[in-house]
């Protein structure tokens, strides 16, 4: 019982946790790297804004609707938990080794697209009802290439399971074998939790898109939401792409801790590099570019797979 | 216990500030900007201070006072340079420029320590007009659409598309005059079909913008050609500043503020420029705002520029000649173009700047000059946001403010920018008499 049901349950909240933690750390230390002083210390900063946000009330607007806007972030929490929930760090160590977990992650995405409009409708604000709109009509071209991206590293495998995934590359990482595929995914994955240059939900010129309006604690699980989704992703792409917790030497969990940490460093470096693109572009970008090329990516994996 | 640590550590963070801008408070901005301790932010709703900056004119007294109330408690507010109105508790006035990041930091610690209570909201917790709904869900009663609840209408299909004919319900709302990527002052009421602007009426101009003195005294005198330079050099990479940070680029931006702040002659905009290449701040980014002929001259400065005149006043200006100045243009005068042309003519100043300095020229003509805002000759640089209800409608939102950024719309005030005042920082006696 313990171990079927509880000690799942503890790994999950421990990685929301300290993954949400790490992020926040690391963002701060990308920004303060490229030139952005942080104040009040870089490992504490986030513990403080996280106190700062219990303190401070949870506002109102005029007439939202109370259920959805509250639960939002709650479920954008439990759909990162869900796929931390997935994320193999070793053969043996893994939350919930479902055999069609790569099908889940799927589920987490399409499902993440509700979760986000409806953050961003329900609290019957402007801005905040356009960075819903935005994600909405961009969501589906994530979730498209993502799709078949992920439909690649299957192929090899022969299965929906993240760890047959990861022994199917004991010879060759997916990375080397499929190249397409990791920085698809990557791209992706800024889409998908709408971080630096695909943050256009909660963008700088929505003063926050669906985040504008909430404050205090709804405030810090909504954050604490985003980090640990960009937490499951990296976990999602090392396991995809990078071996999961494969490695010489030292035990999978570190060696997979060590991939997540280079995933989510890519991810904040991009974040902070670039600009946030215009919905347009993004739109053309996907649907031009990125979609073809996850086909061919496909291809690829399938005429590997039957070689 | 637990509840004061947890407070403690609430005031170890930087401090989330929500700047209202007043007339010459943008330079507060900039300042805040550059202190690590403080985070200005975009929305009342993430702000434990309201920082008021600068004069606030009595005909946005009403907007303050909404978005004073939107700040979510515990929050307290702090004045610069601006009187604070009498009846509010406890509230202080800052007027040295250096004392502000301490006096904002000073205000969070002590509301997050308990040592300062709470600011009290300015207005009744009810909706701003009566119920005029009808229906299950107040909407009218004329089927799904319609009705004025609240004296707002709902999102309705009123008008056809202007894009490409998928018609969405439209959307009618007012926002400013403290909407951050606004001018200082501007407010507008704009419907929108899903993120489309389909009308823009802007309802308040722009507080006139106040310039540095070096130009007003080009008009009375020859002054010399490096300080004007610099000033014109410095007035562009503010607005740049902002434009960056409305594009998310937020360490470029800083840089670019950074490098407004310590500018000399010696300064090189190279590394900025790369760093606005690589980034892709050109390609990627929100664009459009083509300006017609009239509207690029209505405006005038680097944005008629941009848009392939020639016309610039220190042609007319035979320091400027010997030096070998001649205007530098672009020729698509869309939002790209004018941040292309006003990297150009930052370079060029710098570059006329260094010369004039070297060779010690002075400017010769008087009674005219041309400011960073555009030529002033017989009349200052006027008002042009009321372009705007022609320039964006059938843009995109991001690339509507995109464009609101890329434009230097505000007139140019009768006064330079103000000199600062003297004195240490000191507290006035609120409505209640209590000092702070």
């Amino acid at each position: 019982m313990f171990s079927e049901l509880f000690l799942p349950v503890l790994m999950v909240i421990f990685m929301l946790v300290v993954g949400g933690y790490a992020v926040a750390v690391l963002d701060r230390l990308v920004a303060s790297a490229l030139g952005t002083p942080q104040a009040g210390g870089i490992w504490l900063a986030p513990i403080a804004r996280g106190a700062w946000l219990l303190i401070q009330h949870a506002n109102a607007t005029e007439a939202p609707d109370w259920r959805a806007w509250r639960l939002a972030p709650a479920l954008y929490l439990a759909l990162a938990a869900g796929g931390l929930a997935v994320v193999p760090w070793s053969a043996s160590l893994v939350a919930t080794d479902l055999v069609t977990s790569v099908v889940l992650w799927g589920s987490v995405e399409a499902l993440a697209t509700v979760v986000i409009f409806l953050h961003g409708w329900s609290a019957n604000s402007l801005l905040a009802l356009i960075g819903g709109y935005r994600y909405v009509a961009l969501g589906l071209s994530y979730i498209l290439i993502s799709m078949f991206v992920l439909i690649g590293v299957a192929l090899p495998a022969e299965s929906l399971q993240f760890t047959q995934v990861v022994a199917s590359q004991e010879g060759l990482w997916n990375v080397i074998r499929q190249p397409l595929g990791l920085p698809l995914f990557l791209i992706v994955g800024l889409g998908m939790t709408f971080w630096g240059p695909l943050n256009l939900a909660d963008s700088t010129d929505l003063a926050g898109g669906t985040a504008s309006e909430i404050s205090g604690p709804p405030r810090l699980v909504w954050d604490m939401a985003r980090a640990a989704m960009l937490v499951a992703f990296s976990g999602v792409a090392a396991t995809a792409f990078l071996g999961g917790g494969l490695g010489p030497w030292l035990p999978g969990p570190l060696w997979m801790s060590l991939k997540m940490l280079a995933v989510l460093s890519v991810l904040l470096l991009l974040g902070r590099l670039l600009p946030r693109l215009a919905p347009e572009r993004c739109v053309t970008l996907m649907w031009v570019v990125l979609l073809p090329l996850s086909f061919i990516d496909l291809v690829w994996a399938g005429i590997g797979a039957l070689l | 216990m637990a509840v004061n640590w947890l407070h403690k550590l609430a005031s170890r963070g930087s401090v989330p500030v929500f700047p209202v801008l007043g007339k010459q408070g943008d330079g507060a901005l900039r300042h805040l900007a550059l202190s690590p301790q403080i985070e200005l932010v975009d929305s009342p709703r993430h702000a434990s201070v309201l920082l008021v900056a600068g004069e606030i004119p009595a005909d946005r007294f009403e907007p303050l006072r909404r978005v004073h109330d939107q700040l979510p408690y515990p929050f307290t507010t702090l004045w610069f340079r601006s009187e604070p109105w009498p009846h509010l508790e406890r509230v202080a006035r800052i007027d040295d420029l250096d004392d502000l990041p301490g006096a904002l930091v000073t205000a969070h610690l002590e509301l997050m320590e308990g040592c300062r209570g709470s600011t009290h909201r300015l207005l009744p917790d009810e909706p701003p007009n009566p119920w005029e709904g009808e229906g299950d869900f107040g909407q009218g009663g004329e089927g799904m659409m319609g009705g004025v609840p609240y004296g707002r209408p709902m999102a309705m299909n009123m008008a056809d598309d202007i894009r490409d004919g998928l018609t969405l319900d439209s959307l009618t709302f007012r926002l400013g005059p403290f909407f951050f990527a606004f001018p200082p002052g501007m407010a507008a009421e704009i419907t929108l079909q899903g993120d489309l602007v389909q009308t823009w009426q802007t309802q308040f101009a722009p507080y006139p913008q106040s310039l540095d003195d070096i130009f007003f005294n080009a008009r009375e005198r020859p002054v010399p050609i490096a300080e004007v330079e610099l000033a014109r050099a410095r007035h562009h990479l503010h607005r740049l500043f902002h434009a960056l940070h409305l594009a998310g680029l937020e360490n470029v931006s800083l840089r670019t503020l950074r490098l407004a702040h310590g500018l000399s002659t010696s300064s090189t905009l190279d590394g900025l420029r790369r760093a606005l290449s690589r980034s892709g701040f050109f390609r990627l980014t929100a664009g459009g705002g083509v300006l017609g002929p009239e509207q690029a001259r209505m405006i005038g400065g680097s944005a008629a520029r941009a848009a392939g005149m020639a016309d610039d006043l220190r042609s007319e200006d035979a320091g400027y000649r010997r030096l070998g100045f001649s205007p530098v243009c672009q020729t698509a005068g869309d939002t790209h173009a004018r941040w292309r042309q006003l990297l150009d003519e930052i370079d060029q100043s710098l570059h006329l700047a260094r010369l004039a300095e070297r060779d010690r020229v002075h400017t010769e003509r008087t009674g005219s000059v041309e400011t960073p805002r555009g030529p002033w000759s017989a009349r200052r640089p006027a008002d042009a946001s009321a372009l705007f209800d022609e320039l964006l409608p059938g843009l995109e939102w991001g690339d509507a403010l995109a464009t609101v950024a890329s434009l230097d719309v505000a007139g140019v005030a009768d006064q330079p920018v103000g000199t600062r005042p003297s004195g240490e920082s000191r507290a006035v006696r609120g409505g209640t008499g209590n000092d702070v």
